[in-house]
Formats: structure tokens, sequence, C-alpha cells
């Protein structure tokens, strides 16, 4: 499959060699397929190879995807699931046409990319990190618990992910966490499941500290759960891009300091950013 | 292809009395150096164009601000900026290191907004003014100024008392007779025109029966504008043969640019695709200056600043 929507490509190795050697980031370029799989209903993992984000991306940070098919202009952005060598690993569910035909990949096939993307999670301090996430905002939380697993100052990292109904990251962010909770929609959200391991929290060894990304209501109630208890929280937002990479100011959001673009200055922002306090 | 080496650059041109290192420069709204800057050099890229400046900060419309459209992008950013105050002392001088032209976009929502920004830019170090009377996403000013003939000329004509810095008017598309503007433009006092800006697009969400863009509508821009916006070149050029010219339109190749050229363009500014390709306007440059050494004529005609 041809992957130009506007753009002839060039392969990954060439754009990152000449990128490289001018002390640039690599542009747009085409990635191979390693494997695309289905792991719930409608809810897709797709590992591509690139080497440069593989080495590069940290966690919350993400790509754009280019569709193949002209008629869809922009790119989609995912947040990096996992990494394994060259190999990085999307999780996305189908909403719309982009989401489709990507579900049509196969290994061998071809995908235009961009990235790494935005500003990270702050992960400098050792800390009890709580990966609070909602549905497709699961996965650059499992990112972030693989990231944090391989630390050896203490961190702990504990999982807080709510689903729609399937629980399709359980069993992958098991290796990485040294606690996991889950809870589906017709069980309660994830406020609940926070107020229920409340106290857990505040006995592990570090404070806590939350790291979050879901849909903007869960969001906006996992901040205000945090700033009534003191606890730091950075949330990872989302927003209809036009560029990914901070040009157009297409993506932005409301704080306190104007509007932000969330693509480059975020999308991670702290519940003091956004002005979201309780 | 070498998007990234080092280049030479073989064809200049010129526009309105600046010299230009290559014909290809970034169209308003789609740079932004902090961004851009990180994946290609700029200082390479024969103008930088900058975003709308405002008198005062604006902070543009509500989101969402984009959809997109066959091989297009719709947007409504509402030319969000931080103002001109903010932009002489932070923004200016750091694009002006870089070496390539500076053109600086002005935006207004009254005659007076523009004179504000125009006579604030007059003694800065921007290389040429880019009056900006066809937004189309903003209530008062931008569009509605632009498309008609007796508003231009007033606004052209007194901004041209403010400053002598080459003054680009950058022209709408959504006007029954684009010929009739541009003379009114050119007989106000522009040293230049840039055309085209964005077309007036909207795309509706199906589930809801209702514009994904918070604005309703937005400016329609990328390849499916290329042929609408060089024939408004073409029919530009043919009427006034002395002006210089800007294509904007669709441009993501350096063939593309090469027809803007052809249809009488002097130079020419690349906007959506940066969007979709970081590197776009350099490797359209590269590729433009690697086309014009096989048209010495059109390549001789640039360098001496010649019109049609
Ligand atoms: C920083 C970031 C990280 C993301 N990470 C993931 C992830 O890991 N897994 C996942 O499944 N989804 C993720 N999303 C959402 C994902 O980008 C959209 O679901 C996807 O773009 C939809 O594309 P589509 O063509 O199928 O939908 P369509 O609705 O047909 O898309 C039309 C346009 O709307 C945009 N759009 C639609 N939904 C969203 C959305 N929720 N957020 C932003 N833009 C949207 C598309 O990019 C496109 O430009 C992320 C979004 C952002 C901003
Ligand atoms: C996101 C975006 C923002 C824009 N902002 C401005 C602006 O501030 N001032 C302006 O004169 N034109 C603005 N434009 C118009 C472009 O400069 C250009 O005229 C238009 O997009 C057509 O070129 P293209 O097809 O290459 O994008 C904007 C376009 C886009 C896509
Ligand atoms: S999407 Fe273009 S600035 Fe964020």
């Amino acid at each position: 499959m041809s992957a130009t929507a506007f753009m002839p490509t060039v392969t990954t190795g060439t754009v990152e060699r000449q990128a490289n050697q001018a002390g640039r980031k690599p542009g747009r370029r085409t990635d191979e397929v390693i494997r695309a799989s289905i792991l719930s209903e409608g809810i897709y993992e797709l590992v591509i190879r690139d080497p440069y984000v593989a080495c590069t991306v940290q966690p919350a940070q993400f790509v754009n995807l280019y569709p193949a098919d002209a008629r869809m202009a922009l790119p989609r952005p995912f947040g990096v699931a996992k990494v394994d060598d060259d190999d990085v690993t999307l999780i996305y569910q189908i909403v719309g046409a982009g989401t489709a035909e990507f579900s049509l990949l196969q290994a061998g096939d071809v995908i235009d990319v961009l990235g790494p993307l935005g500003k990270p999670f702050d992960t400098s301090k050792p800390a009890n990190y709580v990966l609070v996430g909602g549905g497709l905002g699961v996965p650059p939380l499992l990112y972030a618990a693989q990231k944090l697993s391989e630390r050896n100052d203490g961190t702990q990292v504990t999982s807080v992910f709510g689903y729609r109904d399937a629980r399709f990251a359980d069993d992958l962010v098991a290796p990485f966490a040294d606690k996991t909770h889950s809870i589906v929609n017709a069980e309660g959200n994830v406020v609940d499941l926070l107020n229920d391991i409340e106290d857990e929290l505040s006995s592990a060894d570090h404070p806590p500290v939350i790291l979050s990304c879901g849909p903007t209501p869960m969001m906006k109630a996992v901040a205000a759960w945090a700033s009534k208890r003191d606890i730091p929280a950075q949330l990872s937002l989302e927003a209809r891009m036009g560029c990914g990479y901070g040009a157009c100011v297409a993506c932005v959001v409301d704080t306190p300091s104007g509007r932000l673009k969330v693509c480059k200055d975020g999308p991670v922002f702290t519940i003091e950013e956004l002005g979201w306090e309780a | 292809m070498n998007v990234l080496e080092p280049h030479e650059w073989r064809h200049k041109t010129i526009v309105a009395g600046t010299e230009w290192k290559n014909p290809v420069g970034t169209a308003s709204g789609t740079f932004q150096l902090d961004a851009c800057g990180d994946y290609y050099d700029v200082s390479q890229m024969g103008a930088i164009c900058t975003k709308g400046v405002s008198p005062v900060p604006w902070e543009g419309n509500p989101s969402p601000r984009t959809a997109e459209g066959p091989s297009s992008m719709v947007n409504a950013v509402g030319l969000q900026n931080p103002g001109v105050d903010h932009y002489l002392v932070d923004e200016l001088p750091r694009l002006k290191k870089l070496g390539a032209m500076v053109i600086t976009n002005v935006a207004g929502h009254s005659d007076e907004d523009y004179a504000q920004v125009v006579e604030k830019l007059a003694d800065s170090e921007a290389d040429m003014l880019e009056i900006n009377v066809s937004c189309p996403n903003v209530s008062h000013g931008g569009m509605s100024v632009g498309t008609d003939p007796v508003v231009l000329s007033r606004l052209i004509k007194h901004l041209r008392t403010l400053t002598d810095k080459p003054m680009i008017v950058k022209l709408s598309p959504n006007v029954t007779d684009i010929v009739q503007i541009a003379h009114a433009a050119v007989d106000a006092g522009a040293d230049a025109l840039s055309l085209i800006n964005t077309l007036v697009g909207m795309r509706i969400d199906i589930n809801t029966g209702k514009p994904i863009i918070a604005n309703r509508t937005g400016g329609v821009s990328g390849p499916a504008i290329f042929p609408i916006a060089l024939s408004f070149v073409w029919r530009v050029r043919q009427a006034i043969p002395d002006i210089p010219i800007i294509g904007i339109g669709g441009i993501d190749s350096g063939e593309k640019a090469l027809e803007y050229l052809y249809a009488g363009a002097n130079a020419v500014e690349v906007g959506a695709a940066a969007l979709v390709d970081p590197t776009a306007p350099m490797r359209v440059a590269r590729e433009l200056d690697d086309l014009l050494d096989s048209r010495p004529e059109l390549a001789a005609k640039l360098a001496k600043g010649q019109t049609w």
C-alpha cells in the first residue's frame, strides 16, 4: 500500500541519517509495519519499526500517523504504548476513517510517521506513580509503566485503569506495575477506584504522583480528586490537531495563562497549569 | 532525495527590491520558529512569513479549529498571536538573525488596528510587510476588508503613508473579481501582491449534524486548492504585468512551485504542506532550485526581479 496523502515518501533510514547529520529531528518518513493484531473488539495493536522513535520517545509523547487515502489530509496522533528494541507499539481504537484504514494494515505494509512529538510526563523524581487511564488514554500509560519499571530508585507503579467494557490492557501493564487495579463502566469509574485504594496509595514507600490520560471529563474528575488531597498530577490531554508539532496553533486548550498548544506545550500539563484545581 | 544536506542556492529571486536566496517562502500561519526550526535549517528559506501580528494579543477562535477535506484542511485558528509588542521584542530579532527575508504578516480588526501594527513595524528590522486583508476566520477586518475595493483602497493608501517598507497585500480568493481587487491594492500603493489566502469552507459531522469547527466555517488550503490558486495568480498577472506576485496555495512540490512561476509569480509560499511534513518548505525550495537549472530564461528573469 502506498503511503502518500500529500507527500512523496522517503525511508526512515535516509531521513534519520540526514536529520542526525544536521543535528535536527527527522521529518515525516515511511516505516514498516512489523505486526498488526486485534487486542479486543475494535481495539488494535500496531507495531512499526522506527529506531528513532524507539530510542528517543518518552512517556506521553506521541507519533503522527498519516493515512494513505488523500481524502484524509491530516495526521492522526497516537501515544506510544511500548518499545522493544527498534519496534514501537501503538494501541488504538477504530473511531473513524483514519483508524479504519490503519486497521487494514498488515505486517510488511508501510505507513508514514512523524515523531516523537510533544512534552512527556515529568518522572524525574522517585515516587509512587499512579497511572490513571481511561479507555484509549491507557496506551501511553503502558509505556510510562514500562519505563518506570526499569528504574532502581524505589519508584513504584500503581495502575488504575477504567475501561468501557473489555479490560484490554490489564495483561499488558501487569509485568511493569507493582499494583494493578481496573474497573469497567458497569462497575464504576476511575475516581471510584481511586477512593477504594486511597489508603493503599498513602502507605507506599514514596508519596503518590498521578499521571493520567483519558477523556476530558475523566481527567477533570481526576484533577479534582488529586487537588483535594494535594497529590500532584500530570494530565495528558487530547485535542483535534492540524500539524501535531507546533506550527499551526490549531490544538489549543484554555489555561489561566492563555490558550496553549496541546501538541507542543503539552500534551502533558499539571493541574495548576490548566487551572483545574477542585 | 537529500532533503537536509547543505545546499548552495543557484537561483535567487527579487521581489519588490528584496533579494531572496531562493524563490520559496513559508506561508503565514503555518510557520512557527520554535517548531519548524527543529526540523530544518530555516535560514535556508528564501523568506519566512510570520503568523498574522495584531496590535494587541489575540486569543483566536475556540476549539476545535481544524477539520479536513479531500486533499485539504479547513482551519479557523482566528489569528491567535501574542501581539506586535511581543513580536518586536521576542520573535523578530530571532527571525532576523537567521538571514532569510522576514515578511511580517499584519492583521487587524479595523483600519486603526492595521495602522498601529504597521506604525510599530515601520522602523523595525522586518524586510517586508504582508497586509492580511483576506483572513476568513475573523469577524471584523480580515476578509471583509479584502473583498471590497473601496475599503481596501482606503486602508492601503493610509498604510502607505506610514511605512517605506515593501508592502505586500495578500488577496482573498473569496471575491467575484480578483483583478478588480488587485488593481485597487496596486493603485493604492501596494509594492507586491500575494495570493491566495484560504477559500471559505466547512465540514459537518454527520453523527451530530453540526459543523466540526467551532467557528462553523474556516479557510480551506492544501493540494485541493492548487489549480484554483494557480488560476488566480495567472489572471492577476495577465491584468497587471508589472507588479511582483507571490503565489500561494496547495504547493507541496518543486513542480507545483514551478507552475506558479510560469503562471507569473516571482516567488511562492508553502503553507499546509508544512503541516503534514515539517520539512516540506525546504524540500520544495530544493526541488525548485534543481528544476530551474533547466529553465535559464525563467531563472534570469527571477534574478533580475523582472515581472512579466
Ligand atoms: C496526543 C494524542 C494521543 C492519542 N493517543 C491515542 C491512542 O494511543 N490510542 C487511540 O486509540 N487514540 C489516541 N488518540 C486519539 C486518536 O488520535 C483519534 O482517535 C484518531 O485521530 C481518530 O482518527 P479517525 O480518522 O479514525 O477519526 P475521524 O473522526 O474520522 O478523524 C477526523 C479528524 O479528527 C481527529 N480526531 C478524531 N478523534 C480525535 C481525538 N479523540 N483526539 C484528537 N483528534 C481526533 C483526527 O485526527 C482527524 O483529524 C490520541 C489523540 C491525541 C491528541
Ligand atoms: C493553520 C493556518 C493558519 C493560517 N494563518 C494565516 C495568517 O495568520 N495570515 C495569513 O495571511 N494567512 C494565513 N493562512 C493562509 C496561508 O498563509 C495560505 O495563504 C493558505 O493556507 C493557502 O496556502 P496552502 O494551500 O499552501 O496552505 C493560514 C493557513 C493555515 C492552514
Ligand atoms: S496541531 Fe498544529 S500547533 Fe498543535
